[in-house]
């Protein structure tokens, strides 16, 4: 306790460098926290969308309504698949023209009859679809099969270049955030030599000497870490309204805050990338 | 006398192997024996310099500027190490102490400087009693500790007081509360009249003259030759190019002692070693 009392009286005493350094760890530390919620909410999408989970089979011309449900019947069967789906040549027209009354107006035989698949979570990788895919184009009556693997896969591959795009990016937003308090320890340090050079004639150890200004660092990167996830939080829920309405339409998914754990993994990273910038510049200026 | 002095409790601290000599107590508190101190190879500041100070003594040390008083003195608090010799605190060889024990033997050790060594934006009171918080002393007993050092060098009451807004005469009397406050074995002062007037000055010699006169060994250097004649009964140590004289005995007593100092030196260095400015 008599450490951190001793921290804050050298933050106190130098406040301005202190709120300086606080901002700036903050803006570094919000950049990060921001990156960290995209990353969580991207990772929400790839599991929504990122696997194919549903199959459309394409019926051939003139297949009987005997041959169909036979069809479905077998494809129903698969273990793969949860259901099995007779989309008629009229009911697709319907779910492609929408609105559209000149779509709407052309001939039902246009449209192709379908089995649209949806299924089991355990076979969505993108070797069991192919398999499957495969066993179903050799049953009668089939078409052509379409698995959406092309869609999938390019979602697939924005999702993991933005995994690692954030990873690049939080790297350095690290290394800059332990930059910054090292700098602000090290300017500390500097202000307070002549305590330093009184400790250490009065016989204090180097550990008495050293331990404030580790404290200093944690206090200062739990304290940019704080701000940071506050200020991210309060843009959040204001902006919350709005996601939503664009999210929920486009992706049928709501957005995520940062869950209890990691916020308090956020502010214990902080104070812990405090602390090493700060071990950084004592190790470097402090000679004790 | 009545309360246990704490010097005497953190002495058996700072011994690495933790064991209390009772025969310390009749040992010199400090002995130099041949020390040797080099910062340059061709002007040595300390050569072979032999000194033993007993305990409860008041020493004046002095010498032209540069002459080697402020490294003698450092050589004892361990700011510096010697290159050559032994130095004895307490009948332990300092020089051979790691680091770790560094700290503990400053904490027997009061040092007072020219330029007072106060944190400006500490209050009087923290400034003298950080020397009992470094060694982990309850809060309680260190403000009652503080306010009688405090009390002792005449400022009762300024506790709350920022050092910076003191005088210079004020902020030295600071810095002498802090070297007392933990009673230790010795007090040195490194020049610590060197930024007063006269008037301040020889205030502050009467402070370290009380200090003395609690039993508390004081090592005084200065170059002020107003001070010394002061306090005549004192004895005085000369450095002089590298080597230390007693000089307050007169000059035969100085070429006796320099005679039992000098047996295993050469001619050449004796001869030097005559030249006194006082």
């Amino acid at each position: 306790m008599k450490v951190v009392s001793r921290a804050l009286r050298g933050v106190r005493e130098h406040v301005r460098t202190q709120i300086v350094s606080v901002a700036t760890v903050a803006l570094a530390l919000f950049c990060l926290a921001t990156a960290a919620l995209a990353a969580q909410n991207l990772g929400e999408v790839s599991r929504r969308w990122g696997g194919p989970v549903r199959m459309t089979v394409y019926l051939s011309d003139g297949a009987t309504a005997e041959q169909v449900e036979s069809l479905r019947n077998a494809l129903s069967a698969l273990p793969e698949v949860s259901s099995a789906r007779y989309v008629s040549p009229t009911e697709s027209r319907a779910l492609v023209a929408g609105d559209d009354r000149v779509m709407a107006s052309a001939s039902a035989e246009l449209f192709p009859a379908t089995v649209e698949l949806s299924l089991v979570a355990g076979a969505t990788d993108a070797s069991r679809v192919e398999a499957l895919a495969a066993r179903v184009r050799r049953l009668g009556s089939v078409s052509d099969v379409e698995t959406y693997q092309g869609i999938t896969g390019q979602l697939q591959s924005f999702l993991s270049g933005g995994r690692t795009a954030t990873l690049v990016f939080g790297v350095i937003v690290l290394l800059c955030a332990v930059a910054v308090v090292s700098n602000t320890v090290r300017l500390s340090l500097h202000a307070r030599m002549r305590e330093v050079e009184v400790l250490r004639l009065v016989g204090a150890s180097p550990q008495y000497v050293r331990s404030p200004f580790l404290a200093e660092g944690a206090l200062l990167g739990g304290g940019g870490a704080i701000v940071a996830v506050s200020v991210l939080a309060f843009v959040f829920f204001a902006m919350r309204g709005r996601l939503d309405a664009t999210l929920g339409t486009a992706l049928g998914m709501r957005p995520v805050f940062l869950s209890l754990p990691i916020l308090a993994g956020f502010v214990l990273g902080g104070a812990g990338l405090g602390a090493t910038g700060s071990a950084l510049a004592v190790r470097r200026w402090l000679k004790v | 006398m009545g309360r246990p002095r704490i010097g005497a409790q953190f002495g058996r601290q700072f011994r690495p192997d933790g064991h209390f000599d009772r025969s310390a107590a009749h040992k010199p508190i400090l002995v130099l024996d041949g020390v040797v101190k080099v910062f340059r190879a061709d002007a040595p500041v300390l050569r072979r310099v032999d000194l033993t100070i007993e305990r409860g003594e008041f020493v004046f040390v002095t010498g032209p500027s540069g002459a080697g008083k402020s490294t003698l003195l450092k050589l004892v608090y361990r700011s510096e190490t010697v290159d050559e010799g032994r130095i004895l605190f307490c009948g332990r060889d300092i020089a051979r102490l790691t680091d770790d024990s560094v700290p503990f033997l400053r904490r027997n050790i009061g040092v007072v400087f020219q330029d007072f060594k106060l944190v400006p934006y500490w209050t009087v009171f923290e400034n003298v009693a950080v020397a009992l918080e470094v060694a982990g002393m309850p809060s309680r007993i260190i403000r009652s500790r503080v306010a009688m050092a405090l009390e002792r060098v005449g400022l009762a009451g300024r506790g709350e007081d920022l050092a910076s807004v003191l005088s210079g005469g004020e902020q030295q009397r600071v810095a002498v509360a802090r070297a007392i406050v933990n009673e230790p074995a010795i007090v040195l002062a490194d020049e610590p009249t060197g930024n007063l007037d006269p008037v301040l000055a020889l205030d502050i010699l009467g402070l370290f003259e009380e200090v003395h006169e609690s039993g508390t060994t004081v090592l005084f250097a200065t170059h002020d030759r107003s001070l010394l004649e002061q306090a005549p009964q004192h004895r005085l140590i000369v450095i002089d190019d590298g080597r230390t004289i007693e000089a307050r005995q007169g000059l035969r007593a100085v070429g006796g002692a320099l005679d039992a100092q000098r047996h295993n030196r050469d001619a050449d260095d004796a001869v030097s070693t005559a030249r006194l400015p006082l």
